[in-house]
């Protein structure tokens, strides 16, 4: 691991963290013959987080998912699921979570709420009174309610996702799994999802979302573990990845050379900011901020304003992904 | 946090749904599938097909074989149309149903769904052998059915009776038995065929592979049990006791065939059942 800094901060739990965990990955490893897909990853998931899983394509998002649901047997290592191992008991976690994974499955011949109460009478959480009804809600909430007496055959794309996302919506869940919702939705159904995973959040369930949309991502998740070639290069909470992304201070000021001066006399680099409002830029190796800042009003420096530099997510991504490939 | 009590695992006692909901539904979507009904519909066909020709060759005189024991004898006509598709039709919708079962279902992605419900592996065995049971006994209760009711209105003759091969007439309620006995043991062994099948079924995502190999499985049984030389294998291989079902039509009803069989089919089903579970415990979904 090149990315000590980085890692150091980013596996930092965040506060969330200390409440009990809606997934866990300990040392899971998938090889699919020479391929190695996913390879020793080491992963808490809070409850009540929305973890944004990222990812290049090929970096095991999927099937590292598809090993938290028991779908596939893992090579070594264990996977947990509300509290239970997986997949032996999967009996007992399973019909908590809700999941879409791998693009909706479902059958051509069958319209879209015919498909439907064949995957609700199979929910073991629903009573024979109740499907119905719980397959209409779950039509009405992804907007699907008009276009369900129709075969899955002729739907499109978008319309095929939001059926999916209605199969793992079927009952109130703790945990919901969703593997690229937002594939071949318009800009109407990103928003959607987005207002689902919001509704979620604010019900106190868990929400495992993988995506290549890091504006997505960034827009939903309190949390993000990023994928690279089979390995978790960063996982922990969003903000605090973000803030030590960078580490750079902005601090605007008229006496950048005052500033400049002080500064590296304690011996923290700093260079004068780019761009029109005067200041300096202190590097990431220094002091906190409040120290930073201390020590400049000490030396008279007036100090406007200070803020922590914060990546765009993008830019993390970017240099997590590179810094290891 | 509101949801940690919620999260306590030890308040989460196992769950699954009653396995007759399972099976209902599975049953739904069988016969909901529009090439289960066609293939429904086209085996109704063949004991009507038989019995034009019959009523037709019938003015212009009789000729050898088992088809021509039909002729103004109704009731010989749905174990004549049974024994007929047994050859090749019978178990082709049968390996089709198989095929749908487990190689469809993983290659719509359904299988997935399935699990994830969740449904455990053993019961899906269940819900997915019981699934091709149904379809191979509704294809043979059509066949059975409609030959008996294309022999009394189409063929007719024998005042309802059925006259057997030895000669002997049989009343109605008798000769039905028989037919029921038929039946029976045709089911028995496209339960053989279908055991066989899932195996199959449950190391591919792709349909067509179960088809072929169960039809190939079926065309070498056929060529092997046409080679003198070969005559050791014919206790192991299951088509062999195929054309037993025409005993029905002896008197008095020799058993033998059948029942040995039935049980050569018992111990494929055995087998090709332990293989599916075997295979889909370990399966990736």
């Amino acid at each position: 691991m090149t990315s000590s800094p980085t890692l150091a901060a980013a596996t930092t739990p965040p506060p969330a963290a200390a409440g009990p965990l809606a997934a866990r990955a300990v040392g899971l490893r998938k090889t699919f013959g020479s391929t190695v897909a996913v390879d020793g990853v080491d992963l808490d998931v809070p409850a009540g987080s929305v973890l944004g899983m990222l990812g290049p394509n090929g970096s095991g998002k999927t099937t590292l998912i598809r090993m938290l649901l028991g779908l596939t047997r893992a090579d070594a290592g264990t996977a947990e699921l509300l509290g239970h191992p997986v997949p032996d008991g999967a009996a007992r976690a399973l019909p908590h979570v809700g999941a879409l994974v791998e693009g909706p499955g479902f059958h051509p011949f069958l319209s879209g709420r015919e498909n439907l109460l064949r995957v609700a009478a199979t929910e073991p959480l629903l009573g024979a009174r109740e499907i119905a009804g719980a397959v209409d809600a779950a039509l009405d909430r992804v907007g699907l309610a008009d276009a369900a007496g129709r075969r899955f055959r002729g739907y499109s794309l978008g319309m095929k996702q939001r059926l999916g996302l209605a199969g793992a919506l079927l009952l109130p869940r703790r945990l919901v799994v969703l593997d690229e919702p937002t594939n071949g939705l318009d800009p109407a159904g990103t928003r959607d999802v987005r207002r689902i995973i919001a509704e979620l959040h604010d019900g106190g369930a868990t929400v495992i979302v993988s995506s290549h949309l890091l504006a997505e991502v960034e827009a939903t998740c309190t949390h993000v573990a990023v994928l690279q070639s089979g390995s978790l290069v960063a996982a922990g909470g969003l903000a605090a990845l973000l803030e030590s992304g960078t580490g750079g201070l902005d601090v605007v000021t008229p006496d950048v050379d005052l500033a400049l001066e002080t500064l590296r006399a304690a011996g923290i680099a700093a260079y004068s900011a780019p761009g029109d409002e005067p200041g300096v830029v202190v590097g990431e190796d220094g002091p906190p901020t409040a120290e930073t800042v201390a020590l400049l009003v000490r030396a008279g420096v007036a100090v406007q304003e200070a803020r922590r530099r914060r990546a765009r997510l993008e830019e993390l991504f970017a240099r997590l992904t590179e810094e290891t490939s | 946090m509101t949801t940690a009590p919620v999260l306590d695992p030890v308040s989460d006692a196992p769950r699954a749904a009653p396995l007759g909901r399972l099976l209902a539904a599975e049953l739904r979507w069988v016969l909901r599938r529009p090439r289960t009904l066609v293939m429904l519909g086209l085996f109704a066909l063949i004991p009507v097909l038989i019995s034009i020709g019959v009523a037709t060759a019938g003015a212009t005189g009789r000729g050898p074989g088992l088809v021509s024991a039909v002729a103004g004898n109704g009731l010989v006509l749905p174990i004549v149309a049974l024994t007929l598709s047994m050859a090749l039709l019978l178990p082709l919708a049968v390996a089709m149903a198989a095929a749908d079962a487990i190689a469809g279902e993983s290659a719509h992605g359904t299988l997935r769904g399935l699990l994830l419900s969740p449904v455990s592996r053993l019961r899906l065995v269940v819900m997915k052998a019981f699934g091709v049971l149904v379809v191979a006994t509704l294809a043979t209760v059509v066949v059975a059915a409609v030959g008996v009711l294309a022999g009394l209105v189409v063929v007719g003759g024998a005042d309802g009776q059925l006259v057997t091969l030895s000669g002997t007439a049989l009343g109605p309620g008798a000769a039905l038995l028989r037919v029921g006995l038929v039946v029976v043991f045709v089911v028995g062994q496209l339960a053989a065929v279908g055991a066989v099948a899932l195996a199959v079924s449950s190391v591919t995502d792709h349909p067509l592979v179960v088809l072929a190999s169960v039809l190939g499985a079926l065309i070498v049984f056929g060529v092997l049990s046409a080679i003198p030389a070969l005559e050791w294998l014919q206790p192991w291989l299951l088509t062999s006791g195929w054309t037993a079902g025409v005993d029905a039509l002896r008197d008095p009803l020799p058993l033998g065939g059948m029942i040995e069989s039935s049980l050569r089919a018992l111990c494929y089903v055995a087998v090709g059942m332990g293989l599916t579970t075997y295979r889909m415990l370990r399966r990736d979904a």
